[in-house]
């Protein structure tokens, strides 16, 4: 439009050049013949098979991303839908670990398929939780992040019981681009080259996709049979770069939104820009990585660094963003009847906590099978299971806490401490305090993952203040957390120090190593956290409604506020220091208090804490004995525990549309 | 602690019911016929470790590092065998019974000689003096007829790697136990950089052109994306390793054994190098 070269050009011509003389730098390293002692030819070998394919794949696979998410996006009508926030990366990768555990033969023949076969079954997961809600983002992002988790979680899993965990660890998730030769390039571009075809052939369906389904509709176009041959492409494309250099996080997500933010206004813009954008990021972020690299090798996969970058872009863009216009989030579907007498209802709970809490100490498996504990066995094995048993239901109980006081401040019933990236944050606080002193003790570690928990809390909220964010953005903001913490934590990880064991036990949650101190420990917080909180039922209360009710009715909100904020914090990151940041226990708990007809604050918050304590308790018992003698991590249990309930959640709001 | 196994009536050393947290010192222990009552991870064992053989009556305690306590306790042992690596279990597994801490693996240290003196203290502690004696002088035996073996083979310096991928590897240094042997059979170790192997990042495999004469040494198990992969990449067929056909590829060892891993090492590299004439 305008006769000067515009900004973003000569900003995105001037990141590409920055790229290119890293590059070139490397190459000038390498040149055959200018360092002495090496053998001239094994220096051409490696130019021309591992820079020069290096530089390729960067370029290809960004730009493959970058179409990959364009197309998503504009498919779905999601301007955050993209190969990682859509477990299409975590199913493809899933897909391929299991395949090399049980059918190596597969593998052998076509990581590609496997890969693409994994992250189609992730899609198609999505979209059928997902269909008759339209597709509604949010719905959408939330169920991409569970099969995301969950997948993770299932991988995590199969590498700790197959004992191969550390090099697998490291290679999992890792998105390395080192390359050797020509092959993954060549694959990556050819799929490119047709996605590239196919995109501009389908341009007018793609097009016509972006507006609205009766629009579509009334334009003669089969709706569903476009929309589902362009998501199997972005599939294919985002599944190829899995299959060849693994997970790059963000590429896909950041490409098409800079490229609108850019600029780039048609749709033939977008397809031009967005690879090119992807090709630039991916390309400068992978300079930067070997710019950084020591003899010993890469520090930080390239995978990770994207993520380091791409998530303060998207918690920066998340103001700037334009969301299509949908129906708003409802309050969840469940808003069972009030019960009539709730504090019976809550001794009943109790009583059922107390009932599970019998049966975890009594129920389990021993050399000879099932048997029930009793007499001297008993005050033996007692000894034992209590304070594992004791620190998971507490840690479940001041989670589902924290998940009511954070459903509550933000007025969303889909925030918790685990959705808006808390745990994470807790886990980055703890990194970072490890970092500094390898040997720190429980309490400083505690400080740390306080520290970190309440930085991410208020980061997110205030975020969420200065953008005037709705629920769905919060959400967002939460997942972009979620993602900068988790890259720090692989970051931290890939150290590869006595640390990076210590990070990895916590990830996975781990109530195996706890004592009788640990078990004080968590007993003396859930109840300084949940007795101020019961106090402050009222807040509790009002805040829901706004700033405005609240003032009129003469409260201070902000010392409100920020108090509640604080516990919450605290609360996710006692509970983060024993059962890992991903177990769902703070978003499923208040949900079911609300479903048995709990839904006053006090009321709540007293069922929550109860029915948290309860799920924790069935995670551990289940770690414990689900592959007997083998314990896998409680945290992991959760989450799929977690996993199952969104689903249904996310189900249940199918039944009440449709 | 250690005096309750000694009490007015001793267990006799050799009726001794041991549990083994650490795969070395399992291996250890089987190697002077001491079968274990229990020991971790054990189907992995046999596929990773491979021998000595596990007899049927020893119980599977899960995870190293998440032992089953419960379990433990159930089969009261009199005897609990740690490495350093499980320090951190140290305060569960005393209030089950003594716990012998035998180190084979500290920084920065060769393993070797501490897994000889673990073998020989493991043999003090059950009552065969006499046949852990007589492994270490088998051991020591076994390696210096090797060294022997592979006199040419030993003229050039040698990677010694394991492959996570097709793309990536990872180096095992002197304070490995293949590593140390290497050195004990007289062959050079080519990697010369940092190796903390037991968590260091894998490497990309251009970082084998760094010493173009040298040989490479492969342990097993290979993943299937290797298989694959491996014979299509270009730059692993340009090293010279490659071209000259100096690379061996052997079956699966304890990365983190005892002496049984030792001579289970250097028996798979004699015999891969001395079977194909291209070597040396």
């Amino acid at each position: 439009m305008a006769r000067p070269i515009p900004l973003p050009i000569l900003l995105w011509s001037g990141l590409g050049l920055f790229a290119c003389a890293l590059f070139g730098r490397k190459v000038v390293a390498q040149w055959p013949g200018l360092q002495s002692g090496q053998v001239v030819d094994l220096d051409s070998v490696i130019l021309f098979y591992g820079l020069l394919p290096r530089a390729a794949v960067a370029l290809l696979a960004g730009a493959a991303l970058g179409l990959s998410g364009l197309l998503l996006q504009r498919i779905l009508r999601n301007p955050l839908a993209e190969p990682s926030t859509l477990g299409i990366s975590a199913g493809a990768q899933l897909a391929l670990a299991l395949a090399t555990l049980y059918a190596p033969s597969i593998v052998a023949r076509s990581s590609a398929a496997v890969a693409f076969a994994g992250g189609i079954a992730a899609v198609a997961l999505i979209l059928a939780l997902t269909w008759r809600r339209g597709l509604e983002p949010v719905s959408v992002v939330l169920a991409g992040m569970m099969v995301a988790l969950t997948a993770n979680a299932a991988g995590a899993a199969l590498i700790l019981a197959n004992g191969d965990y550390l090099f697998s660890l490291f290679i999992w998730g890792g998105g390395s681009l080192v390359q050797q030769g020509w092959d993954p390039a060549i694959a990556i571009g050819w799929r490119l080259a047709l996605g590239l075809g196919a995109a501009a052939l389908l341009m007018r369906p793609l097009a016509i996709l972006g507006l609205d389904d009766v629009a579509a509709r009334g334009l003669g176009l089969s709706l569903n049979a476009s929309r589902l041959l362009l998501i199997a492409l972005a599939v294919w494309l985002a599944t190829t770069v899995v299959s060849e250099v693994g997970i790059i996080g963000f590429v896909g997500l950041a490409a098409p939104v800079l490229a609108t933010l850019s600029g780039a206004r048609s749709l033939k813009q977008k397809l031009v820009a967005a690879p090119l954008i992807g090709a630039v990021l991916l390309w400068l972020t992978d300079g930067l990585v070997q710019l950084a690299a020591g003899a010993g090798g890469e520090r930080v996969p390239t995978g990770a660094a994207t993520a380091l970058l791409g998530g303060p872009l998207l918690l920066w863009l998340l103001p700037h963003l334009r969301l299509f216009e949908w129906p708003s989030l409802e309050r969840p579907a469940h808003t069972a009847r009030r019960a009539a007498r709730p504090w019976l209802r809550i001794a009943m709970l109790g009583m059922a906590g107390i009932g599970a809490l019998a049966i975890a100490l009594l129920l389990g498996q021993g050399p000879h099978g099932w048997s029930l504990a009793s007499g001297d066995v008993l005050a033996d094995l007692v000894a034992w299971r209590l304070p594992r048993v004791v620190v998971a239901a507490a840690s479940g109980s001041m989670l589902a806490a924290a998940g009511v006081v954070i459903q509550r401040v933000t007025a969303n019933p889909l925030a918790s401490p685990e959705v808006l990236g808390i745990g994470a944050g807790a886990g980055a606080g703890l990194a970072a305090v490890l970092l500094f002193a390898g040997s720190a003790g429980l309490g400083w570690q505690l400080a740390g993952s306080t520290a970190g928990a309440l930085v991410a809390l208020v980061v997110i909220l205030v975020i969420a203040a200065r953008g005037n964010l709705g629920p769905e953005r919060l959400l967002f903001a939460g997942i972009a957390m979620n993602a900068l913490c988790s890259a720090v934590l692989a970051a931290v990880i890939a150290l590869g120090n006595a640390q990076s064991y210590r990070l990895l036990g916590w990830l996975t949650g781990s109530t195996i190593q706890v004592t009788g101190l640990e078990a004080s420990v968590v007993v003396i917080g859930l109840v300084l956290i949940t007795v101020p909180l019961l106090l402050a039922g009222r807040w509790l209360a009002i805040l829901p409604l706004g700033a405005g009710r609240a003032l009129a009715i003469g409260l201070s909100v902000r010392l409100a506020r920020n108090t509640l904020i604080l516990i919450a914090a605290f609360a996710s990151a006692l509970a983060a220091q024993f059962v890992g940041p991903l177990s769902f226990v703070g978003l499923i708990a208040p949900h079911l208090a609300r479903m048995i007809g709990l839904d006053r604050s006090r009321q709540q918050l007293a069922g929550a804490v109860i029915l948290g304590a309860l799920l924790m308790m069935l995670s551990d018992w289940l770690s414990r004995m689900i592959f007997f003698p083998y314990q896998l991590p409680v945290g992991l249990f959760a989450s799929l525990l977690g996993g199952v309930y969104l689903t249904l959640l996310l189900g249940r709001g199918v039944q009440r549309r449709g | 602690m250690a005096a309750t196994a000694l009490l007015p009536q001793p267990v006799s050393a050799a009726q001794l019911r041991i549990a083994s947290i650490d795969w070395g010192l399992l291996e250890t222990a089987l190697a002077i016929g001491v079968v274990p009552a229990a020991a971790t991870e054990l189907r992995q064992f046999a596929r990773i470790a491979v021998e000595p053989a596990l007899p049927a009556s020893v119980v599977d305690l899960g995870l190293r590092g998440s032992p089953n306590y419960e379990l433990l306790r159930i089969l009261a042992p009199d005897l609990i065998l740690i490495s350093g690596f499980y320090e951190y279990q140290r305060p569960s597994l005393e209030r089950i019974a003594p716990v012998l801490a035998l180190p084979i693996y500290e920084a920065g240290r060769p393993p070797y000689p501490l897994a000889q003196s673990s073998l020989l203290a493991l043999g003090e502690r059950t009552g065969r003096k006499e046949d852990a004696d007589r492994y270490a002088a088998e051991t020591a035996a076994e390696l210096e007829e090797r060294r022997l073996a592979l006199h040419s083979f030993a003229s050039r310096p040698a990677f010694l790697i394991s492959l996570g991928d097709a793309r990536h590897f990872r180096a095992f240094g002197a304070d490995s136990m293949p590593g140390d042997v290497l050195a004990r059979l007289g062959i050079t170790n080519a990697w010369q950089d940092d190796t903390s192997y037991s968590a260091a990042a894998p490497v990309g495999i251009e970082a084998l052109a760094r010493v173009p004469e040298a040989s490479i040494i492969v342990l097993a198990p290979l993943p299937a994306e290797v298989s694959r992969g491996l014979p299509g990449n270009a730059l692993w067929n340009a090293l010279p390793a490659v071209r000259e056909g100096r690379v061996a590829v052997l079956e699966s060892v304890n990365h983190f054994g005892g002496l049984p891993s030792a001579r289970r090492f250097a028996r798979l590299l004699a015999d891969a190098v001395t079977r194909e004439p291209n070597h040396g």
